[in-house]
């Protein structure tokens, strides 16, 4: 017997369990049929063997019966069938009764388990049901497994082949979206009609990369002042500029906060360093004036006592404000988990009213930073407050540079060439001091 | 003089109905160093009381949702601050400090201890 061989050459890819099991029924049957020549399993009747293989065209003719027969995998097979030209069904119409056709046996069998990758007009029934012991459930389970089987393989493919182009699309999106990002260059508008960013979000991204901006031109106006020793009255003008500058995005956050809070408390605003250090919608306070502390030497005792305190007082409020977000969080947690399912809705409507008091957190911690900067500057001198903005602006720029550094890092994948190209650029866009220096 | 155990396990002389509630605020207000006025469900009136809890003061706190006449008091509040947060709000020796963005601001720019020293709240 050459049917397994032919089986496997059938269909090319990964041999099928359907078919695998019906070579192994069919040689058992075949070598039953040498044996002996026993009647027909079940009946004499003509349309009995007809009805025995609902994969095929018959199906057509005796549509109720077929159909409740198959069962499970017969919509494979129907639709198999439908693709079987007319031609089949003429061939099928004459039909004569089984003895004629029981001659077709075991040759057309193994032909067309041979060749058959599409089924075409040229398929013959396996009319030699009648000579050999072939149980009726047993042919038309190996049918539809064959038939699910390759469908199943075919589905497969075309997963994968989606899967690839998807990947390789969506590694492309993520490189433009972190060179975007890291110039500073937010979706903004458009961003909203991709249904993933809130307006008030979006709105939000686009009003703090032009308050970026602003921030490279405020910068150079402190190096300058500073290099060009201009009178404390002078550099007082700017420091204070400076400050009107941080009490705007403070201002742009309130509005945010009030659009979309999560926005804020998420960090999708910020770049993936700062995210790292993010609390609660920004920077720590008491974190920015430790980073400080040994940079703004030479101090005198005053104003070492005066910053020290001013880091007590930060970590308390800090300290008292993550404790009132963590009972939000636990209020949250008790009225969503458990409880019974009916009241559901007047569930959820509690925890949309508990969930608004993230607004005021995310607020009173901007009013911390805020009251912190302003403090800071009232117990420096001007030029130390100068030197201290722009320590705090380049110390954020380089979180940014690493940002952006980091995202673009050669991965092992196929984008590797491309990706080393980007670090060269970004290399580049580190070096001159202008760019990516930002504070909030 | 009749006196009436409270909801807060503290004595106060029986008030009349017809009492003014601001005037009952600031009566309540003057009665100790350190007065809070917070809703037992309001997470941000427990940080504030952490705040205090942490400087190591002990506040008088009175919450307005366990108080029969809370919702007068809560009204006269949102009038006095003029906005629609009645809650928290902090006293100190008798003044109105303010809601929790006037106590933190008071707090990093240092007027905030002396303060409670000045009304007897620390001894440091």
């Amino acid at each position: 017997m050459n049917v397994p061989t032919g089986l496997i050459q059938q269909e090319g890819s990964a041999f099928g369990f359907g078919e695998l099991e019906e070579a192994i029924v069919l040689q058992g049957l075949n070598i039953r049929n040498d044996e002996a020549k026993a009647p027909l399993f079940g009946t004499g009747r003509p349309a009995a063997t007809l009805e025995m293989f609902p994969s095929w065209p018959m199906r057509f003719k005796q549509t109720p019966r077929g159909s409740s027969k198959s069962g499970g995998g017969s919509t494979d097979s129907g639709s198999a069938v439908n693709t079987i030209s007319s031609k089949t069904e003429n061939q099928l119409e004459p039909e004569s009764p089984i003895s004629t056709k029981n001659t077709a046996p075991l040759d057309h069998q193994q032909e067309m388990m041979a060749s058959d990758v599409s089924r075409t007009g040229q398929e013959k029934r396996r009319g030699s049901t009648s000579e050999k012991q072939l149980d009726a459930k047993t042919l038309r389970r190996l049918a539809q497994n064959r038939e699910a089987a390759r469908k199943s393989r075919l589905r497969k493919k075309a997963y994968v082949q989606q899967l690839e182009s998807s990947r390789i699309k969506l590694s492309q999106i993520e490189q433009d979206l972190q060179r975007s990002r890291s110039q500073g260059f937010f979706l903004g508008g458009c961003a909203g009609a991709l249904g993933n960013i809130s307006s008030g979000a979006a709105i939000f991204d686009m009003a703090y990369s032009r308050w970026l901006e602003d921030d490279q031109r405020h910068m150079s106006e402190l190096r300058t002042g500073l290099n060009a020793h201009l009178s404390d009255s002078d550099l007082r003008i700017i420091v204070d500029t400076y400050i009107s500058h941080y009490d705007e995005i403070f201002r742009l956050k309130v509005v945010a906060a009030k659009a979309d809070a999560f926005h804020l408390i998420t960090g999708m605003w910020t770049t993936p360093a700062e995210r790292c250090f993010l609390w609660m919608g920004g920077f720590r306070p008491s974190e920015l004036i430790k980073m400080l502390i040994s940079q703004l030497d030479p101090l005198t005792e005053q104003q070492v006592m005066g910053i020290y305190s001013l880091q007590h007082s930060s970590q308390q409020a800090e300290e008292a404000l993550t404790q009132g977000l963590e009972q939000l969080q636990q209020s949250l947690t008790d009225t969503i988990a458990g409880g019974p399912i009916i009241d559901g809705m007047q569930q959820m409507a509690v925890a949309i009213g508990k969930l608004a008091n993230l607004e005021g957190f995310v607020r009173q911690a901007d009013n911390l930073r805020q009251q912190t900067l302003h403090q800071l500057s009232r117990i420096l001198t001007v030029r130390q407050a100068a030197r201290c903005f722009l320590m705090i602006g380049e110390y954020y720029g380089r979180l940014r540079a690493l940002s952006s550094l980091w995202t673009s890092r050669p991965r092992e994948s196929m984008m590797s060439d491309e990706h080393s190209c980007q670090t060269t650029t970004d290399l580049q866009m580190v070096q001159p001091s202008q760019n990516h220096f930002s504070e909030f | 003089m009749h006196y009436q155990v409270d909801s807060w396990g503290y004595y106060m002389p029986r008030m009349s109905m017809g009492s003014d509630p601001m005037e009952r605020v600031a009566k309540l207000a003057s009665e100790s160093a350190v007065v809070i006025f917070s809703l037992s469900s309001c997470c941000m009136c427990h940080a504030v009381k952490r705040l205090f809890c942490g400087l190591g003061v002990n506040p008088t706190v009175y919450e307005l949702d366990q108080d029969p006449r809370g919702k007068d008091l809560e009204a006269a509040l949102m009038r006095l601050l003029g906005n629609s947060q009645a809650v928290p709000v902090v006293f100190i020796g008798g003044k109105l400090i303010g809601a929790m963005d006037r106590v933190m601001a008071s707090h990093i720019n240092g007027t905030l201890v002396p303060l409670l020293k000045e009304a007897g709240a620390l001894w440091l």
